[in-house]
């Protein structure tokens, strides 16, 4: 099953124009940006026990260092890209320091206070970030060859470049939750007050958890903005954080594809109703309370639970 | 350390805590001999929970201080507490829930050596996974070892609660009512778990089960409203005027002084 998608996934680029519209690449790539932007949240919640409603922040942050590096200080790929990446882990950090001193709806509140805080800057600081227009620019190449360069101009380099650093990104937390950080983090999910007792220091480790969901969601927005060659404040609204939630809970909060899985489903509804109907939130809306309800472990708990009983059925 | 020949595991000086106009704790003055089975207990209400609360660094205490082998503890955070060697448990049975019983040991026995490496798999950690082992054998839980922990019987979770009390190998281990609430034979197996471990550890238990306490404790403190009401030996404990009296002859007593807290 896995090895299935994950040929089907690497083989996107050439298979989907064969069958479809090649503009379905584009949604593809575009579920794996918002994948990972869920994924941070699923670090946090999934496996910290922190609800945040506040990662649209970073991804915002991700999208200006891009937008702001490319254009306004004339960066290259990939500097611009580590100015992605190193603006929302430095601002993860700072927001962390407050806001892991909370937990439960303390914590989601500073988490979209936060958020709020810094969208009204960024439409405010026109000089800067555009203000309501945001920030467009024209796309560096990421490698040249001789004469021949390679970056986001093509959609399959843009495509497989997504698809990597996805990949990446979930492998390297895939090992993290078979390290001693990753169960630490999970130790203070299930039980904080004995993770204290047994002498781990909550406070640190949260703050890692947050500054590393800094950094999927930063590195997310930093690739959203490559995408979309511009950067808007309109992204670091919270009802962005909020859909992230939603797609993760959806998907399964504590798995490691929980998060992709949750936003595959809701951008291909969206993508495919969206053109008939106008009300496509409503479908969303009724899914996210369906599972909540009946699988509160998402889609792929309740997939897991299917595995389970058609395998125990044959014993 | 002057007369005595060890000095004391834990030695405790005017321990005051009031939460709002109740004093819980009230100048409670003690020291705990090492090598013995120390209980505390008293009516509901006493104070022994706060006082574990205070000794763990969960609650801040208002006055006084806390020595432990020596070393001043007073108010220290409750990890720094437990990385120097106290282990505790908790009235209301609590692991981590979602974590499997040998992962509940692991990240125990690992927490005071560290947990920052990211990509070291859990499994390369000789020294704690040999740990992990090697309680499972000391409390029968090897064949319990996969499951979840929140899955368990409350009898089981209890002993996983000690076992994870003995994979952080503290010096002094403070068990809050480690039998509540289990049947005859978990009471059993978990009372000679204790009587096994305290060969090797010093062990504080607060516990209600006054049968239990007499048959395993060395040394038994009796507090009463916040304040120690009496220490001394089972026999010189059960021979005690002011104990009988205040709780352990007048039972109708131990209602009244719940009452007079809960108000």
């Amino acid at each position: 099953m896995l090895i299935v998608s994950a040929v089907f996934l690497v083989a996107v680029p050439w298979l989907v124009p064969a069958v479809a519209d090649r503009f379905w690449v584009n949604v593809m790539a575009e579920i794996l940006i918002w994948s990972l932007l869920a994924s941070s949240v699923n670090l946090l919640f999934g496996y910290v026990g922190l609800l945040s409603f506040g990662q649209a922040l970073f991804f915002g942050f991700g999208m200006y260092g891009v937008a702001i590096g490319v254009e306004k200080l004339g960066l290259g790929f990939w500097p611009a890209l580590g100015l992605g990446v190193a603006a929302p882990v430095a601002m993860a950090f700072v927001a962390g320091i407050f806001a892991v001193r909370l937990t439960w709806h303390y914590f989601a509140i500073i988490t979209v206070v936060f958020s709020l805080i810094f969208y009204f800057l960024a439409l405010t600081l026109k000089p800067l970030t555009g203000g309501d227009d945001g920030i467009s620019f024209t796309l560096p190449p990421a490698f040249r060859f001789g004469g021949a360069e390679f970056g986001f101009a093509s959609e399959t380099f843009q495509y497989l470049f997504i698809l990597a650093t996805v990949a990446l990104c979930l492998y390297a937390m895939r090992r993290l939750l078979a390290s001693p950080l990753g169960k630490a983090f999970m130790a203070i999910r299930d039980n904080d007050v004995r993770a204290s007792l047994i002498g781990l220091n909550v406070y640190w480790l949260r703050l890692a958890a947050f500054v590393m969901a800094g950094f999927l969601a930063g590195l997310s927005g930093a690739l959203f903005a490559f995408f979309g060659r511009y950067a808007s404040a309109s992204y670091m609204f919270y009802h962005v954080s909020g859909e992230a939630v939603v797609w993760t809970i959806v998907g399964g909060a504590g798995t490691l594809l929980g998060p992709l899985v949750g936003t595959s489903l809701f951008i291909l509804v969206r993508e495919v109703v969206s053109t008939h109907w106008q009300h496509h939130a409503l479908i969303v809306g009724a899914v996210a309370i369906l599972i909540v309800i009946y699988a509160p472990r998402g889609m792929v708990g309740l997939w897991r639970d299917l595995l389970e009983r058609w395998s125990g059925g044959e014993k | 350390m002057n007369e005595a020949a060890k000095p004391p595991i834990l030695r405790i000086d005017g321990l005051t805590k009031h939460f709002g106009g109740l004093t819980a704790v009230d100048g409670v003055t003690l020291e705990f001999a090492p090598g013995r089975l120390h209980a505390v207990i008293g009516p509901n209400g006493a104070g022994k929970t706060t006082l574990f609360n205070l000794i763990s660094g969960f609650l801040p205490s208002d006055e006084g201080r806390v020595f432990f082998a020596g070393q001043e503890i007073t108010r220290l955070a409750p990890h720094k507490i437990s990385r120097l060697g106290i282990s505790r448990t908790l009235q209301v049975k609590s692991v981590f829930n979602q974590l499997s019983v040998a992962d509940n040991l692991w990240i125990t026995a690992q927490a005071k050596r560290g947990v920052w490496n990211p990509f070291r798999r859990t499994a390369s950690y000789r020294e704690s996974c040999e740990k992990v082992e090697r309680v499972l054998e000391q409390l029968d839980l090897t064949a319990l070892a996969d499951r979840q922990a929140g899955t368990l019987s409350h009898g089981d979770i209890a002993l996983l609660e000690i076992g994870m009390a003995i994979a952080a190998e503290p010096k002094l281990l403070l068990l809050d009512e480690p039998i509540c609430g289990m049947s005859p034979a978990e009471t059993a197996r978990t009372v000679t778990k204790i009587r096994e471990l305290a060969q090797t550890i010093d062990i504080v238990l607060i516990e209600h089960d006054m049968e239990v306490v007499f048959e395993i404790a060395d040394d038994i403190t009796v507090m009463a409203q916040g304040a120690i009401l009496a220490c001394g030996s089972p026999k010189e404990i059960a021979a005690d005027e002011r104990v009988r009296e205040a709780y352990l002859g007048r039972p109708e007593d131990e209602d009244y002084v719940e009452e007079a807290v809960r108000a």
